[in-house]
């Protein structure tokens, strides 16, 4: 019997089901969506590390090293498995260049240090897609994917490598993953050949970098041994990171995007459910006097509710699974950067066995919020479901009598108007969905706007000028300093520019051990950072210093704190704390000079006085200065670095406005048909009265451009006041250095572009739906 | 007297039931006319058809002469709005609006004078129908009688040239009804054209004439002459249209 009332209500109201379907499969399936991407995204890192085994602690170094001793302090550390010191042979982006179908290109413009190795035996594997160790032959090449993203190499193509009187040439077989390098965050990547050929290139070309590697029983052990091995005075002539910092770096696109994805899936299930208790609310609206004769014939409530629960089960489960389906089909399109970063992986277990869970777990919220609703039917009664045509609607306020005192409005604005201002809780759903709407696009847009925004910069510990020079360590930092300085000097096109040298000297932590802190020091040094706290360095003996150093000394704006090197010690007060995710996010920045100290690293930020003249002086500084210095736009170190996380974002907003976009126009037509559905006798009246179909479409509009305008409104203002509180949120979580940012909008696409678009989307919908106006005869609606 | 309302060869139909059968009469200025039948004898349709609530399905309505058969939405509208009040069985006013906001509502639309002219208007339509008190009220919170009231009030307040009522007395008690036809009659004696259709021989004995409906044709017609009050009068009014009704198996 159920199943008969049941089917014959499918056939019956095939609109509202409709709907009602594909609400709950939007809740489904998003919630699917966003279990398989954050599962997905951890186990393919996680699969990648577990083949390819980066270290638990990396110090990289410059210049000698005594392997002998390195080995000897490793090998005794409680709780090492494993050590090794792999050879790194750092080359300039001008001696590589590539021949491929269409062009042929040098790397010089690459900002990333570029160092040549042979593959290890056992860990930090580099390996390919499948995540097997990569195997080069002679004269073959394994370029990582970082690189093959930013040039497009095609697997084939002809890499030549240039050096003084030497120039070999290579053919790319392989494009690698490489665990701990895979991320323009960090500031090397790796390029594998054979054993052969590196030997024969190692000690003739460029410059050796050692990479001092260890593995312990937990990686947790890797920050007390990074400890330990400073205070040994071992080589550390370079970056020290550790498991988790690298782990980190490899997965912020993705961290980004599942964060978003994340957000959008659960602004969307709030919206859906919002629609699945109004469809249901209007449904059984529509079958009060059907609800009213099963009463009076005497069918108990459970009986009723169960005809209808039935049908609403069987919905759920129809959505769940299509839900279910489109999520696994979809995940590809949402995984592809998950697969080219991390490699080939088929679907874990956990992401299969989770997303059941959350496919379930939807279809139990959907039963427990169907029957939560049905239970309505209980306080029906006969009489009113029957005789008074009462419905569900507690019909709450007071009417406010003044429509007599308008002296000037349209009648049909003011009508309109009243109606909205008095009955606003009849508008609520478009309100909220427009709201959610608009926080569910806003939200990405201006963090897509941030991450895109040449101020972004300055959350990472850079200043925002046009052209950085750097100048790294090695051999030849005096000279290459010099002749930087010359040509800075020399050119007449530059506004200004600032230097700043890096500096190591020894500070303790906040258990009062010793440790390593690398101090950019310079006139402008710590000038234009964001500081979460206090301000840049102003006095000789102030510093600044970085959030996670902060965390790490314990000191706060104001502490002192005492920083030894050459034996020597010296009190600086700390001016702010700033966010920082260069070098590891472990920085400093002082004005004081440091003299007597070797610099690591030299960085200028140079200002011209034409912007247009970037990319034209950058090149010809980098011909004219030569190998050893990096010379870029800051626009490229940007894009460098953040270019994966905006291309990413910039799908995924596509796709958020896409899917806003059509919730709107889907909750107005679904909303409107109900909403008409309800109105029919009040719209019988104003026809008998004399108002024409114009009238009470232009009535509807009014009221759904007034509600949506001030969803829109208070949609803008929370994007403002939550907006940045989510996504700071959810940085400080993911412990990358950067723990606040002030999302950056632009006013443009914020205050017009999508309002606007949401406007007119919501009123063109509102416009097809209206047509039926058209249809309505007064006499059989008040016969009704 | 010029006619007001002329019907010719008025046929309606639903689907395959045919309701209506070439309807043809006049009706002069000003006067009152009952429209009686048994159910289902296609009274209301006639009214609805007749009024511009409802299209004919062929045929001619001529109001002062234009016919509103065919018209357009607009002109429909244009014609409900200034030539046609229409009171319907129950008051179907408007539920989020006030009494008062209810019957200035219409002339608002109209325009055609100042709000505060309307709304003066409305105050003396409200003191002789004796809602004035109520005029603030939620529709909610007042009795039947005086939303049918207001629902006169709406119906008069741009002065049209024909009030139609569908048993405009059919869900009020007696004495409610009769306070309710005492302004029925009053306004039709101030020169308004009055149609009501009803089953209710009180109320059809105050009508000049009464057009009797059998299964979709006018069977008979009436002419009582002008009502004017007299107890005595009314009760001989009374018994003539029940005779005659009884004769028509009524």
């Amino acid at each position: 019997m159920n199943w008969l009332i049941v089917k014959n209500d499918f056939k019956r109201n095939k609109v509202i089901n409709l709907a009602l379907l594909l609400f709950m499969m939007f809740s489904a399936g998003l919630a699917i969506l966003s279990v398989i991407m954050g599962v997905q995204t951890f186990a393919s890192i996680s699969e990648l590390y577990e083949k390819a085994q980066p270290p638990h602690f990396l110090q990289m170094h410059k210049g000698e090293i005594n392997q002998d001793r390195v080995d000897e302090f490793i090998s005794n550390y409680e709780g090492t498995t494993y050590f090794q010191t792999v050879t790194m042979i750092n080359v300039h982006g001008e001696s590589i260049s590539v021949v491929g179908n269409n062009d042929t290109y040098d790397l010089s413009d690459n900002r990333l240090g570029i160092g040549l190795v042979k593959q290890n035996e056992t860990k930090d594997l580099l390996v390919d897609f499948d995540h097997e160790r990569v195997v080069i032959n002679d004269g073959e090449i394994g370029i990582p994917v970082l690189l093959k993203e930013m040039y497009d190499m095609e697997i084939g193509d002809q890499v030549v490598l240039t050096f003084d009187d030497m120039q070999r040439e290579f053919i790319i077989k392989e494009f690698i993953l490489d665990s701990q390098m895979n991320s323009p965050m960090v500031s090397s990547t790796r390029i594998l050949l054979s054993d052969d050929d590196f030997e024969m290139l190692n000690g003739q070309v460029g410059e050796n970098e050692y990479l001092i590697e260890a593995y312990f029983t937990d990686s947790k052990e890797a920050s007390d041994f990074q400890t330990a091995y400073e205070n040994a005075g071992l080589p550390q002539n370079g970056q020290a990171v550790t498991y988790a910092m690298i782990f980190l770096l490899s997965a912020i696109t993705d961290i980004t995007t599942v964060f978003v994805l994340l957000l959008v899936s659960i602004l969307l299930i709030i919206v859906s459910f919002i629609c699945v208790k109004f469809t249901i609310m209007a449904a059984l609206e529509e079958e009060i006097s059907e609800i009213g004769t099963m009463k009076a014939i005497g069918l108990q409530f459970t009986d009723i509710r169960d005809i209808y629960l039935i049908k609403y089960r069987i919905l759920a489960v129809i959505a769940v699974i299509i839900g279910y389906i489109l999520a696994l089909l979809t995940s590809d399109v949402f995984t592809s950067h998950i697969r080219t970063t991390f490699g080939n992986m088929s679907m874990s277990p956990l992401a299969i066995v989770l997303s059941l869970a959350v496919g379930i777990f939807v279809f139990i919220l959907i039963n427990y919020y169907c029957n939560k609703v049905l239970k309505r039917i209980k306080k029906v009664t006969v009489v009113d479901a029957l005789v008074r045509g009462k419905g569900f609607d507690k019909d709450k306020g007071h009417v406010k009598d003044g429509l007599h005192k308008s002296k000037k409005i349209p009648i049909n604005w003011l009508m309109a108007i009243r109606e909205v201002f008095y009955k606003f809780r009849n508008w609520i759903i478009v309100f909220t969905v427009v709201l959610i709407a608009v926080l569910m696009i806003m939200i990405p847009v201006n963090l897509m706007n941030t991450f895109e925004s040449s101020e972004f910069i300055t959350y990472m510990g850079s200043s925002l000028e046009d052209i950085l020079i750097e100048v790294d360590n090695g051999e030849d930092i005096e000279d290459n300093y010099g002749k930087v300085l010359q040509v800075l000097q020399n050119d007449h096109s530059i506004e200004s520019y600032y230097e700043s040298r890096r500096v190591r000297v020894q500070t303790t932590d906040v258990e009062n051990g010793p440790m390593n802190l690398h101090i950019d020091s310079g006139d402008n040094s710590g000038n234009e950072l964001k500081y979460i706290s206090g301000e840049a360095p102003d006095a000789e003996n102030e510093i600044a210093i970085s959030y996670l150093n902060n965390n790490e000394i314990g000191k706060n704006v104001g502490d002192t704190m005492v920083l030894s090197y050459n034996d020597k010690q010296k009190e600086f007060t700390v001016s702010g704390i700033y966010q920082d995710v260069t070098s590891g996010g472990y920085t400093a920045k002082s004005k004081y000079d440091f003299s007597e100290l070797n610099s690591e690293k030299y960085s200028f930020s140079v200002n011209l006085k034409e912007n247009s003249e970037v990319e034209r002086t950058a090149d010809e500084w980098s011909e004219i200065i030569g190998p050893g210095v990096k010379v870029a736009p800051m626009e490229d170190f940007i894009n460098q670095t953040l270019g994966g996380v905006v291309a990413q974002l910039k799908t995924i907003v596509l796709l958020i406005i896409i899917i806003g976009a059509c919730l709107v126009m889907l909750i107005t037509v679904l909303f409107l048909r109900l909403r008409l559905a309800k109105d029919l006798s009040e719209i019988a009246i104003l026809k008998a009265l004399g108002f024409t179909e114009m009238d009470i479409k232009k009535q509807y509009l009014i009221k759904i451009g007034f509600v949506a305008i001030a969803g829109i409104f208070a949609g803008v203002i929370l994007t403002g006041v939550l907006g940045e509180r989510i996504v700071n949120l959810v940085l400080s979580i993911s412990g990358l250095g950067v723990q606040k940012v002030e999302l950056i909008v632009d006013p443009l696409i914020q205050y017009i572009l999508i309002p606007l678009l949401l406007l007119v989307l919501i009123l063109l919908s509102t416009w097809i739906v209206l047509r039926i106006i058209k249809k309505y005869n007064i006499i059989s609606i008040i016969n009704e | 007297m010029e006619t007001i309302l002329k019907v010719e060869n008025l046929e309606k139909s639903y689907e395959d039931t045919q309701v209506l059968n070439d309807i043809n009469f006049e009706v002069v200025e000003g006067e009152f006319i009952a429209i009686m039948g048994q159910s289902g004898s296609g009274k209301s349709t006639l009214l609805y058809s007749i009024s511009g609530m409802d299209r004919p399905t062929s045929g001619n309505v001529l109001i002062c002469g234009k016919d509103i058969a065919k018209l357009d939405d607009v002109k429909m509208s244009a014609v409900r709005l200034e030539q046609v009040g229409f009171v319907f069985q129950h008051s179907y006013l408007l539920k989020n609006l006030s009494i008062r906001d209810n019957i200035v509502l219409p002339g608002f639309k109209l325009g055609k004078l100042s709000r505060e002219q309307v709304n003066k208007n409305a105050d003396a339509l409200m003191i002789k129908t004796g809602i004035d008190s109520i005029a603030g009220n939620d529709i909610k919170k007042v009795s039947g009688g005086q939303l049918q009231r207001a629902a006169i009030c709406r119906a008069l307040i741009n002065q049209p040239d024909i009030l139609f009522g569908d048993e405009p007395t059919g869900a009020l008690n007696s004495s409610t009804s009769r306070g309710v036809l005492d302004i029925i009659n009053d306004i039709n004696l101030d020169g308004t054209t009055v149609i009501i259709v009803t089953h209710d021989v009180k109320v059809a004995a105050r009508a000049d004439r009464v057009i009797f409906l059998m299964d979709g044709n006018i069977h008979d017609k009436l002419t009582l002459g002008k009502y004017d009050g007299d107890e005595e009068k009314t009760s001989y009014r009374e018994k003539t249209l029940y005779e005659w009704l009884e004769k028509k198996g009524f």
